[in-house]
């Protein structure tokens, strides 16, 4: 039986994000502004009534701030009792008249204080709330949560047990979109729940030894293919999201996107063993008296109601079950074990052009595969090196909490690059008489399955037309559970010249890094390992070296503490390539002469390296 | 010449936004114009939304309802 969870979550915020820019341009700083406050409130209870009108019960993320407010606090105890609403504590909403007076600094973004003040902080909110409701939340959150933060608050306050901590692909694409002031940089985690690590948020947690003691929601369910390239403000289950990226019709008002977007979502569950999850979270500023933006009140209100309403829908229909975060950390322990990854199958729902995307995720990567380009591997972060990553002030991220890539497509380039040097990508190429094409260029579909705890990606067959040569040729790419790689099979179907042969070159071109910006790639240490071992040290020399039937080609990463292979099934020559200043990238990758139904597979692996 | 200000609504900069970027735009009672602080961009309300409407061409399937996620 499928089941399709929501998770609905409020948020009384005295302090609006963005209400106290745009209610209050042109006017001096007044955190204390009762205008703004009954405005927040008379929204948070309109968010309440549509969703209860509607069915739904509600997580209520009291803010700091809320806490100091009678009003705020009577609702949450009476929703409490007449929906069985889970009344939660939220990190987001720091700012008021208390918190600025004591902590003398408009930080606002828990992950971005120093280790002290974040120990502080909770420490102050958390016995704040105990005061008012009588008893600790089992549920709390932010936009991110790193795992020091989040290993302080288990072993204080034990009783939580789910929390908000990411918002897929909220790196430099949002900082961009935001006239480079919006300081959210977290690429790289999950876009579904997990359980993380003790050692790193975005990384999930392999075993119980590793786990962090909490279920982990995303900030909103996002667009899994629209958000990678764009804002991805602009694309998730916030009504509000869609009207931003201006996804609807000016004048009727209407935006089948986001129902597609929950629908894809519903979908998921195919690859989820009978499981799927969405969460809206909509902060009271999206909707603002004002307007926001172009958007007028009325429009703002009529997204949110359609939002509650389809969902509503959805649940009436025996098609959705709403849970609040406790519930659903528990649903959650119940449902999944620690190895069983997080699949995505996802096809373009906005642009038309029926590109379609894989993502997978488990304890010791995140991959990402484009079918629109031939099932290259175009975005890959190895978990298994569970990083830690300290971030906030007095460590050596301040703000970058991103989970750092080998492959990234956008940041690193992939298949395309401009005049020389080469991008991230993982793929495949033939070569025939001197002819050479990448598999980057075949576009087609896939086909999910699973075997045991081997989730399979089987691709429809391409053709390659060389002058003189034509080859059918089929991918199929297997995720096993556990284990760290990914299989990769190519089986040649046909022919023209049933006599002939093929050069077939599995390559990855990677490097590392969390933005746009490259990274010091010396220090890293490629090797060719076999009979001999064949070893080159990163200096931007532009080397190359090859070894006969390798074992394995083999790139050690020091500044990410990560080793990534290749192996293969045999007979293929393996090789590592060092990269030159304006291509800082590592290439890997084994060739061999394939003839027709040859099969040849290789393995991408990721392991730590101390 | 005055200050400018915020319009009756906010509206963002249509050329900045077909580059990602949410910029908003400030009033100039004056010239009667919105305009951005980031790009060379100008223009009435009427300019304004008919850019909003070039905007979305690139959603091609922004009317679109789906009822199938997959290729099968």
């Amino acid at each position: 039986m499928s089941e399709f969870i929501l998770n609905v979550i409020h948020r009384p915020e005295m302090v609006p994000e963005y209400s106290a820019t745009v209610t209050g341009h042109g006017k001096e700083e007044d955190i204390g502004d009762k205008k703004l406050l009954t405005e927040s409130l008379d929204i948070f209870k309109t968010q309440q009534r549509l969703a209860h009108e509607n069915g739904l019960k509600v997580t209520i993320h009291m803010t700091y701030a809320a806490l100091f407010n009678e009003e705020a606090v009577q609702i949450a105890k009476e929703d409490h009792e007449k929906y069985g609403d889970e009344i939660a504590l939220s990190l987001l909403g720091l700012p008021c008249e208390q918190f600025r007076e004591k902590y003398k600094t408009k930080d606002f973004c828990i992950w971005m204080f120093s280790m002290e003040d974040k120990k502080q902080i909770v420490d102050d909110v958390f016995e704040k709330f105990h005061d008012i409701f009588g008893f600790y939340p089992e549920s709390t959150g932010s936009y991110y949560m790193d795992a020091e933060l989040t290993n302080y608050i288990k072993e204080a306050y034990p009783s939580v047990k789910c929390a908000i901590a990411t918002c897929w692909e909220e790196g430099p694409k949002a900082y961009h979109t935001c006239n480079n002031s919006w300081y959210t940089l977290f690429d790289g985690g999950p876009w579904a729940p997990w359980i993380p690590s003790k050692q790193n948020t975005h990384a999930p947690a392999a075993n119980e030894e590793e786990d962090s003691g909490i279920v982990a929601i995303p900030h909103l369910s996002r667009d899994l293919l629209a958000c990678y390239d764009g804002n991805g403000s602009n694309f998730g289950t916030h009504p509000q999201n869609v009207l931003r990226g201006m996804i609807y019709d000016s004048k009727t008002w209407e935006y089948p996107y986001l129902y597609n977007l929950i629908d894809q979502y519903r979908a998921q569950e195919k690859y989820n063993n009978g499981y799927a999850y969405n969460m809206m979270f909509v902060g009271p500023g999206w909707m603002n008296k004002m307007g926001r933006w172009e958007a007028p009140y009325e429009l703002l209100l009529k997204s949110y109601s359609d939002g509650c309403k389809y969902y509503g829908q959805l649940k009436k229909e025996g098609k959705l079950i709403d849970m609040t975060m406790s519930e659903f950390a528990d649903y959650y322990r119940e449902k999944k074990t620690y190895t069983e990854p997080e699949c995505a199958l996802w096809r373009d729902i906005l642009y038309g052009s029926d590109k379609q995307l894989f993502w997978y995720t488990d304890p010791y990567m995140r991959a990402g595969v484009n079918m629109d380009q031939g099932g290259a591997i175009f975005d890959l972060r190895p978990y298994a090196a569970k990083l830690k990553w300290e971030v906030g002030i007095g460590t050596k991220h301040v703000q970058d909490a991103s989970y750092p890539f080998l492959i990234q497509e956008k940041y690193r380039a992939g298949y395309f690059t401009h005049y020389a040097g080469e991008g991230t990508i993982r793929s495949a190429k033939l070569c025939h008489n001197g002819e050479e094409v990448d598999l980057c260029l075949c576009r087609t579909k896939a086909h999910f399955s699973q075997e045991g705890n081997t989730r399979i990606l089987t691709l429809d067959p391409v053709t390659i037309e060389f002058a003189d040569l034509t080859v059918k040729l089929q991918t199929k790419e297997y995720f096993e559970e556990g284990t760290g790689s990914i299989k990769i099979e190519r089986t040649i179907l046909e022919m023209s010249d049933p006599d002939a042969e093929v050069e077939l070159n599995e390559y990855m071109v990677a490097c590392y890094g969390t933005t746009e910006y490259p990274e010091d790639m010396t220090g890293i240490i490629l090797t060719c390992e076999g009979a001999e071992t064949k070893s080159i040290n990163y200096e931007y020399k532009c080397r190359e070296e090859s070894l006969a039937d390798a074992k394995a080609v083999a790139a050690v990463v020091p500044a990410i503490e990560t080793k990534v292979s290749m192996t293969q099934t045999g007979g293929a020559e393996g090789y590592i390539r060092e990269g030159y200043a304006f291509s800082p990238m590592f290439t890997l990758g084994y060739k061999k002469k394939v003839s027709d139904k040859e099969v040849f597979a290789t393995w991408l692996n990721l392991e730590k390296a101390n | 010449m005055a200050q400018s200000g915020k319009g009756k609504l906010n509206y963002r900069c249509p050329s900045c936004f077909m580059r990602d970027l949410d910029i908003d735009m400030f009033y100039d009672k004056d010239k009667e114009e919105y305009y951005c602080l980031r790009c060379q961009f100008t223009g009435t309300e009427e300019e304004v939304l008919a850019g909003n409407e070039m905007v979305r061409t690139r959603y091609k399937a922004m009317h679109k309802r789906f009822t199938k996620f997959d290729f099968d």
